[in-house]
Formats: C-alpha cells, structure tokens, sequence
C-alpha cells in the first residue's frame, strides 16, 4: 500500500493534505481508500463539507493521529481539541459521516 | 462534569447545570461560600489585630495589612481563574466580564487601601524595593502561580476523567461536539429570548442529517448537564426516531411530554427516567398518540395514580412488550394485575424496581405467559418477604427456558433454594442468560453456585455481579471461570465479596472481559492487578475503591485504568 498523503476535496474545490496514516483514522475514509474505486488513489472529494469544517476535520485527524498513539500516564499533556460554537453543529455532521 | 464547589452565584437557578445538590444550590442561593467565611474571618482577625497590638506602629501594621490583603486578592484571583477554566460553559462572555470585574474589583480594594496606609504612615514606606526589582518577583510570583494553578487543574482533570471512566485519552469528534451543542444550547436559548423558536428551527435544520445514534447521544449528553427542557426537547420532534431515551426528564414538563407524544408518532421504545412531571393526562396522551409504542420504561413517574395505570394497560392491551417502572409509590398490586392481564400474554421484558405500594408479586407466574418472554427485573422491595423463594421459582418455571437477563438485586430473601430449586431446575443446560445479577442476596452461598454452574452451561453469560452476595468464597468464582461463561463474559461485579482470597483470581483468564469492579474485595494486591492486566487483553477498566492493599506501584499495561485507587487522591 503506498505511503503518499491523501488529498481531501471540500465543495469549494479547497484541498487539504493529509498524511495516509491519518486518514485512517476515519473508518469512513479508510474504507474509501481502500476500496476499489478511483478515490483509492488518494483524492478523496467530500462535497457535502465547506472548507472551514473540511479545515477543522483535518485539523482533528491529526490531532487524533498523534495523540491516540501516546501512552502512558502523561495524558495530561493531550491539548483540548478547540472548536468554536458556532461549527459545533455542521461540524457534528461531518463527525457523525467520518465516524470519528 | 467536574464543578467546584465555591462556585460564586452567577445569574438565576437557569445557572444551575451538572451534578449540584440541593444543598450547594441552597448555600448559594443563601449566599453563603468558602469565600464569604474566608472574608469574614479576615475582618475579625484585623479587628483582633487592631485591638490587641494598639501599640503597633502604624507602619508595621500596614505592611501586615497589605501582604494580607495581597495575598486574599491573589487567593481570589486564583480561585476565580480556576472557576473559570473549569466552567465548561466558559463561553459566557457576561460570566467572564463578571469575573473579570470581580477580580478588578479585589485588586482596586488592595490597591486603595495601600494608597490610604502609605498617606497615614510616614514617608518611610517598607516597601521600598526598586521598581524594577519589584516588577521581577512580582512576574516570577506570577508565574509560580500559574504552575500551581496547571497541576491542580490536570489533577483534577485527571480525576474528573477517571470518575466519569473516560478511558480513551482522545475523545472523538462527534462526542466533543456535542459537549460543546449541550454546553451551549441553553445559552442559546436564553440569548434569543422569545424568538427562541428560530434557534431551535435551525439547529433542527442542521440536526436533520446526524444519525439517530448521534441524537441518542446528544439527549444523553443534554441529561448529562440537566439541560434537557420543553425548549431543548423540541429538538427530537418531528424525527424519524423510534428509539428514545431520556435520563433526567425532571424539567419536562407534562406538556413536553403532549408534544413528544404528537411529533414523534414512529417511536417504539420510550424511556423517561425521573419523569416527575408526568401526569395522568400525558401517559394517556402517550398511549394513545404512539399507536407503535412498544417498550416503555419509566423512572418516578409519581403523579400517574390507580385509574391512569388501569386506563393505560387497558389501551397498551396486547400491545406492550416490554414495561420497566421503578421509584414510585402510586404503582400499586392493583395496577400490577392490570397490567398482566392486560398485557400478561404479550410482555417479553418486566421490571419492577423500588415500588413501595407493590406486595402481591406472586401475581407474576401465573400471567407470564409469552413463549418469548426474556428480561426480568425484580429489585428492591419494600419488605424483603415479599420476593421469597417459592414465587421467583415459580417464575422460573413458567419463563426460566426462555430468560436471556435475570436481575434479582436486593431481594434479600432468596435462599440457595432459590438457585438450586429454581435456577439449576428450570433453566436449560444449555442457557441462554446474558446478563445474571444478583447484587446483594446475602443469604445465597458457595455450594448452591458451585452446584448451578457445574449444571448449567452459561455460553452466553456477559455481564454477572454478586456483589455483595457477602457469603460467597473462591470456589463460586473459580466454577463460574470453569463454565462456559469464561469465554463470553464482558463485564464482572465481585464488589465486596470479602471472603475471597488471591486464588480466585488465578484462573481469571477472559478474552472478552472489559471491565471489573473489585472493590472492598480486601485481597486484591498490586500482584493481583498486574495478573488480571496480564491475562485478560481486553481488561481496560478495574474498579478497586476500597482496596487498600492496591497501591500507586501496581503494574498495569497500557490500556488498563484503574479506579478508586487511594493514592490517586487529591
């Protein structure tokens, strides 16, 4: 399996770069990634999101990226996961379609 | 949710949200906090001071007068800091001006009273320290500060995550979202005032496309922090749900319930807990206006007299599959044989908890008669006779080959004869039972559970507790492990099960065991800890309040948390 970022797509056409691994972390996208079809190669358009929530989205699978792995008993070195109010409910959508 | 408890008053009892006791909402609507004594018994002390030491120059009294006065304010400041970062409401711009003013405040007192001693007393201030000097402790005291101020918060944030059995380190997204949807809505609310119908149309707008799960959880999360109102309420209606639970409904009122019961006409199963508000009219208006209703479980629903209940099970008729009822006094032997002649032939799922007006429980075996019948839930009587042997036997006769969860929790009447004659005689060897919960039966012994699990193969066992089930030894728990049950368990209560010893937990081998509660179980050691982390990969969460002998060098891998343990303590 190839190792190269992967390219989220928000309606506004804005892309942002993922590492693989990170994407993996939405079931949602690893099946996507990992299925047959051409968004297999590493460009995934999600269509339904703008690009300030696609942002966030990101934002969040890398933070769940590098903090999931930490063991241990320094968990309280786990910054918050800041979201401002108002996204919290377009951003809830977005959640409950990648499953994370 | 994590609340301290010298939370100044703040805005109206609309303020009141989380876990506060009637208690702590009464100091505060008194006015009484930490604080105010604080403050009090520092006027008395300067009072004292000024009496007692008349003799003291003025200059020595005004350096006393400051540190303390500085200190107090820095105190506040602190406190004040905390109070705000743990609110997780924090949002509230009015909360922080207040706050902020609050702090200003302390310091412009501090600050004039410096001025009004330093033109009383001579020129020859104490503090006489360069300003630049001044300026460098004044930062290095500020930042040891706010150290003091970090530890104490990841303390408590440590201990707030583990009493809530937050085990995953990284939440996910959609919970942080609704946290913060719960946290803000009744702000929202409030916000808008009467127009608040336009808020709540558009957050139904944008909640149209989450998941049924994700409003589950938004209406467990609104519960959560006692959110959840006829405003809030409106949030589920109007949608495809057909499963709806609630867990604190005491700010409903019965016209939310009208209005739930006429906008969500697909819901089948329906929990309210702590439903006080329920009245007659609303449990009728339910009946009649969910024709899919289906399963109903209801906590306190005290307003509901005898007529209602025989209304109710007469328009529920052969209908009603599943009916839990728990906390209420109105629920009386009438309203019982109501409901099971009613409904007797199609209930597939029965508890009764705490129903302090119910006696006659020997009505049950002969109405049960549903081939498919497979909860029950007896709990809590008012006079322990009323549960004995011979009529949970007699129940076991006529449903115990179809029974997938048995919780007979403090029915302190049972007897082995109970497990032998009735548990080991009816249920099938190869059983069914899913979750067997027998907290408190302290009458029941090792022999007659060694005797039942060596008879009947529990494959589908998953959630088991004995807690305080006080005669059991080490054989009962060893049996359990030797059955089939070994592969299927998930979750385990041997909660102050004090005659155990080290060897029962020796072959406490389980791939799908999740969580134990070993607590007041006085053998359970580091040792203990590191084994069962060791042999069970599934293990992430052990309860072991009470365990003195569990100490801060108890080895568990990473995955495993442990709680109630007495070193964590703050």
């Amino acid at each position: 399996m190839s190792q190269d970022p992967v390219i989220l797509v928000s309606n506004d056409n804005k892309e942002y770069e993922i590492p693989r691994s990170a994407a993996m972390v939405s079931p949602t996208l690893k099946a996507i990634i990992e299925g047959s079809f051409k968004e297999s190669k590493g460009r995934i358009e999600l269509k339904e999101f703008g690009s300030h929530i696609l942002e966030k989205v990101v934002e969040y699978l890398n933070y769940n990226y590098k903090y999931s792995g930490v063991e241990g008993d320094d968990d309280e070195d786990i910054p918050e996961f800041e979201i401002p109010t108002e996204m919290s409910l377009e951003l809830l959508l977005a959640a409950d379609y990648l499953n994370i | 949710m994590y609340r301290s408890r010298n939370r100044p008053k703040r805005g109206g009892e609309d303020e009141v949200k989380g876990p506060n006791s009637a208690l702590t909402q009464f100091l505060r609507e008194e006015g009484i906090s930490a604080e105010n004594i604080k403050q009090k018994w520092y006027q008395r002390q300067s009072k004292k001071g000024e009496d007692g030491k008349g003799g003291k120059s003025e200059k020595e009294q005004s350096t006393q007068d400051d540190d303390s006065t500085t200190q107090v304010s820095q105190k506040e400041v602190i406190e004040e800091e905390e109070v705000d970062d743990l609110e997780l409401g924090s949002g509230s711009e009015t909360g922080k001006a207040e706050i902020a003013y609050d702090a200003r405040m302390n310091l412009v007192a501090a600050d004039s009273d410096e001025e009004e001693y330093e033109t009383n007393s001579a020129s020859a201030t104490p503090v006489n320290l360069s300003p630049a000097k001044n300026q460098e402790s004044l930062i290095k005291k500020r930042q040891n500060t706010a150290k003091i101020i970090q530890n104490r918060r990841k303390k408590r944030k440590r201990a707030a995550n583990l009493l809530d059995r937050r085990v995953n380190k990284v939440s996910s997204l959609q919970s942080l979202c609704i946290g913060k949807i719960s946290k803000n809505i009744s702000k929202w609310q409030k916000e808008t005032g009467d127009s608040s119908k336009l808020v709540f149309n558009r957050l139904r707008d944008v909640l149209g496309g989450v998941s049924t799960a994700n409003l589950n959880n938004l209406a467990k999360a609104l519960s959560k922090n006692r959110a959840l109102n006829d405003h809030t309420l409106q949030l589920f209606l109007k949608t495809d749900l057909t499963k709806l639970t609630f867990n604190d409904c005491s700010k409903v009122s019965f016209d939310g319930y009208k209005t739930l019961a006429i906008f969500s006409p697909h819901l089948t199963k329906l929990s309210l807990q702590m439903c006080g508000q329920l009245n007659n009219e609303s449990l009728l208006y339910i009946a009649e206006k969910l024709p899919n209703l289906k399963a109903l479980y209801l906590d306190g629903p005290f307003l509901i007299n005898e007529d209602t209940w025989e209304n109710f099970f007469a328009i529920m008729k052969d209908r009603l599959e599943e009916f839990h009822i728990s906390n209420t006094h109105r629920f009386t032997d009438k309203s019982l044989s109501n409901l099971l002649i009613n409904c007797g032939s199609t209930l597939a799922s029965l508890g009764l908890s705490r129903l302090d007006s119910v006696s006659n429980y020997a009505l049950l075996p002969q109405y049960l008669m549903n081939d498919k019948f497979h909860t029950l839930s007896i709990e809590y009587p008012l006079n322990e006779e009323y549960v004995n042997d011979e009529i949970v036997i007699n129940i076991l006769g006529q449903v115990g080959s179809t029974l997938r969860n048995l919780v007979l929790n403090g029915c302190v009447e049972l007897t082995d004869s109970m497990i032998i004659n009735g548990l080991t005689a009816f249920i099938p060897e190869k059983c069914q039972l899913e979750v067997l919960s027998l907290e408190e039966l302290d009458q029941i012994t090792t022999d007659s559970l060694v005797y039942f699990f060596s008879k009947v193969e529990l494959n589908k066992l998953k959630e088991c507790s004995f807690r305080r089930c006080l005669q059991l030894g080490d054989m009962a728990v060893i049996e359990l492990l030797l059955n089939g049950a070994k592969d299927s368990l998930t979750s385990l209560s041997f909660n102050s099960l004090k005659e155990l010893t080290k060897d029962a937990f020796v072959t406490l081998t389980c791939p799908d065991l999740t969580y134990i509660d070993l607590g007041f179980v006085r053998c359970v050691d580091d040792s203990i800890i590191q084994l069962l982390g060791e042999q069970n990969p599934k293990l992430s969460v052990i309860d072991v309040f009470g365990d003195n002998l569990v100490t801060e060098n108890a080895k568990t891998r990473p995955g495993l948390t442990l709680i109630g343990r007495q070193s964590d303590s703050i």
